[in-house]
């Protein structure tokens, strides 16, 4: 190991490297990205991310919104008509004592393929008796039809497509209408298909474009009840980065693994690096029994298996992130950067400054952490630059094994959710390529500034 | 040549302590500090309490022959699978077991034999792992030998450049994250390999079609796994003949107008080798212990896998026994370098310590 150079070197080295500059700008964007996560995206959101509930308007295993730029085509957006876009007319009719709601919305379905799903959501208020429901959609060919008609059996009813009584409606207006007999019914798709012999099925039916109606009645008992309606189209495309399994709008959770991400990696790298090389330097500028104990302790340290340690450890206590960080220095205490700084400072001790501190009675600590240790910071940092990816990394495999944080989203996590909801078979693009892409950047961000400190770490390149 | 004895006995000493300490502390932690044994011991009550409930004379008997008799049972329940002792006491009677490759009996996994003797199923494994990752290792070795002379030959070049720039990015990528991309890409978009495993199922009855079957199912890991590394190891190369290639003895040779060939065979390699065959050796005897996420993301049957089912049932004396055969094959592989350097290091053979 030859002389340590300056800070001042290393980051001359970084700023005036193609690749240096290249990973430099990488890493500002995945800065800025985290700055605008913690800003922008309320914290609330992630603390929602296994909330199922929260994230039931959107549709599921919906694209990124911007595909349409490669494959063309205007695939179908989420529609929400809630219930103010409902136009109710109710009356009492005295005689009965018979209440009639009536509710109508209306909406315009210009989209190239069929929604991915849909649901119609009725909350009504009754007093006596439970209110008789009757749903029609009327299509813009002029088609009336019956969706659902029954007896309510609660104040809040969600009606979807896996509702039997729909799809059993679906399956009598198909027959009805003197098609192909159905192999199945799709409530999403023969609803929005234009009539043809093939209208049940998704492959070879078109989709209906025009001005379509959902016309609820109610009729109930009670003076004082009421009814309001509202319906959900879910898209088949959702925001930046579409949607996973559980309808989460997953832009949420890749923006909120940066600054996850990059806190995990840099806080590990830091704090490895700077204990493993105090300890080295400690190690040598002592001597005698003290760098007997380190060096020693350090051999152990190098034959510990770390990961099986690790994955044990996260198993057995289900460990969140932050402690994960406790566990992997705790497993990384003392290593390659304590021998290399250990025989960096066996080499400033003989410098003359050195002799001239002792000489004028400065004590050992104040010349260790002053005179010593600035010495070793070019090294230092170019050891965190390099270590982060690999943490980054751990993190992820630690995730892919089912063993990451169980709150908070991180990129690992989304591949893994992706993984096990077999998003490769069923072509769910986004959701695998997506974060491993965002990873992917971020190691090779610091890959690259890496590669311009090579001469940092590696001084027999810089001697040519 | 006179071995180094008191530096030999020396590094035996320290590596049989260090040994020890790892093995100790693995007991410790595979063992949660003794959660483990509770949790194993509320289980083994509740199986007995259940059991006995279904007995249809059970509800007659009188509360305190109830007690009695799920204390009987209970104690020869925790004695059958030793958990009868204390824990600190335990974990020294493990130690021993473990130090003395007694690795006993697996709590519930067991091999495709059937046998639950931790023995029997890491020895099962160990096959399939060192047909990957020993073919491997030793592959990105050979490749990465060759492009990092390859790269040395004209520093600064075009492809030494390029290399040195995609060894350094690749290497920061760990091989199952290739993997992941590797399956997207070639077997669930291209159709062209398989999703994992080793063998088609049913596995073909040829000997030349398993083969064959074996070759294709290992095609995308070992890609995965040299992706990983050929790069970096290219790149240690380039910088080791580097380094030699300005020593005076081969400016001295290319003075002497000798041919390029020639100078990298004889004044190069040469005494680039014993490093080059060091960290290759390292690497081959590593490659023994798999890798836990590359098996499980290719789903590979090695010992990488069977550590990662092991853990998920919270199988402790197979964890134990893969971290034992583990460092007992790190502490083999540390002693043989001591080895060769006391035999190769003049000041290390001198001074005897």
């Amino acid at each position: 190991m030859s002389a340590p150079v300056g800070l001042k070197y290393t980051l001359k080295t970084i700023f005036f490297s193609k690749s240096g500059l290249l990973g430099t700008a990488i890493l500002i964007g995945m800065l800025l990205l985290s700055a605008a996560a913690i800003t922008s995206v309320p914290y609330d959101v992630v603390k929602t991310w296994n909330n199922p509930e929260a994230w039931q308007d959107n549709p599921r295993h919906a694209a990124p919104e911007w595909v349409t730029l490669f494959t063309g085509g205007n695939p179908p957006r989420t529609m929400v008509i809630g219930p103010r876009d409902f136009f109710k007319v109710s009356f009492f009719v005295e005689l009965a004592s018979l209440k009639f709601i009536r509710l109508e919305g209306n909406f315009n379905y210009q989209y190239d393929d069929f929604p991915s799903e849909w649901a119609i959501i009725l909350d009504t208020v009754f007093h006596d008796s439970r209110p008789l429901a009757t749903i029609h959609l009327v299509r813009p060919d002029g088609e009336r039809v019956l969706i659902f008609r029954s007896v309510l059996e609660s104040n809040r009813t969600r009606l979807d497509v896996t509702n039997r009584a729909v799809r059993s409606n679906v399956l009598e207006w198909l027959r009805g209408l003197g098609v192909e007999e159905p192999k199945f019914v799709l409530p999403e798709v023969a609803l929005f298909a234009a009539r043809s012999p093939a209208m049940w099925d998704p492959r070879r039916a078109t989709p209906l474009q025009g001005k379509y109606g959902i016309e609820v009645e109610l009729v109930s008992t009670g003076r004082d009840d009421d009814a309001n309606a509202s319906a959900i189209l879910f898209g088949k495309v959702h925001g930046l980065a579409g949607t996973d399994a559980n309808r989460r709008d997953l832009f949420v959770g890749l923006v909120w693994g940066a600054p996850i991400a990059l806190a995990f990696g840099l806080s590990a790298a830091v704090l490895i690096s700077f204990i493993q090389a105090i300890l080295g330097s400690l190690s040598a500028w002592y001597g005698g029994k003290v760098d007997e104990v380190v060096q020693r302790a350090t051999d152990i340290y190098l034959i510990l298996p770390f990961l099986p340690i690790l994955i044990t450890i996260s198993i057995v206590y289900r460990i969140d992130i932050w402690t994960l960080i406790f566990v992997v220095v705790a497993l990384s205490l003392l290593g390659g950067i304590t021998k290399a700084s250990r025989s960096i400072t066996l080499q400033v001790m003989q410098e003359q400054y050195i002799e001239a501190a002792i000489s004028y009675g400065a004590s050992r600590l104040r010349i260790l952490f002053l005179y010593i240790l600035p010495r070793l910071l070019p090294y230092i940092v170019a050891n965190i630059v390099l270590a982060v990816p690999s943490f980054i990394f751990l993190e992820a495999a630690l995730s892919i094994l089912g063993l990451g944080d169980p709150i908070v989203p991180t990129w690992g996590k989304i591949i893994s959710d992706a993984q096990e909801g077999g998003a490769a078979l069923h072509g769910y693009w986004w959701w695998v390529l997506l974060p491993s892409t965002l990873i992917l950047l971020t190691a090779s961000s610091f890959a690259f500034i890496g590669y311009a400190l090579d001469r940092v770490v590696n001084p027999r390149l810089r001697e040519r | 040549m006179v071995l180094p004895w008191r530096y030999l006995a020396k590094r035996v000493l320290f590596l049989a302590v260090t040994l020890v300490v790892a093995t100790y502390l693995t007991i410790l932690i595979a063992n949660a500090g003794g959660l483990i044994d509770e949790i194993l011991r509320a289980q083994i009550k509740y199986d007995i309490t259940t059991n006995l409930a279904r007995d249809p004379g059970w509800g007659q008997l009188p509360e305190a022959d109830k007690t009695r008799i799920i204390a009987e049972r209970l104690q020869s329940a925790l004695a059958a699978k030793g958990l009868d002792t204390p824990f600190f006491q335990r974990t020294l009677i493990y130690l021993q077991d473990a130090l003395t490759l007694q690795l006993g009996r697996a709590l519930f996994i067991s091999s495709a034999a059937g046998s639950k003797n931790i023995a029997d199923i890491i020895l099962e494994r160990l096959p399939q792992t060192v047909l990957l990752f020993t073919t491997g290792t030793l592959l990105y070795s050979i490749i990465g030998l060759v492009v990092g002379l390859r790269m040395a030959r004209r520093p600064g070049g075009i492809f030494d450049r390029t290399l040195s720039f995609i060894a350094v990015v690749t290497q920061t990528i760990p091989p199952w994250f290739f993997g992941l991309f590797f399956l997207l890409a070639f077997a669930y978009h291209m159709k062209l390999f398989p999703f994992g495993g080793m063998v088609s199922i049913p596995p073909p009855t040829e000997p030349i079609a398993y083969l064959l079957d074996v070759l294709y199912h290992m095609f995308l890991p070992l890609m995965a796994w040299l992706a990983s590394f050929f790069g970096g190891w290219a790149y240690v190369t380039r910088n080791l003949t580097m380094q030699i290639s300005e020593e005076d003895f081969v400016v001295a040779a290319r003075a002497k107008g000798l041919p390029d060939g020639l100078i990298t065979r004889r004044y190069i390699l040469r005494p680039a080798l014993p490093p080059i065959i060091t960290t290759v050796a390292l690497a081959l005897i590593g490659s023994w212990t798999g890798a836990i996420i590359t098996e499980t993301v290719f789903n590979w049957p090695g010992l990488g896998q069977l550590f990662y089912n092991a853990i998920t049932v919270l199988d402790a004396p197979v964890i134990i026994g893969l971290t034992v055969v583990y460092a007992y094959l790190l502490v083999a592989t540390v002693f043989i370098l001591d080895l060769t350097y006391g035999l190769m290091d003049p000041r290390i053979r001198t001074s005897g310590g």
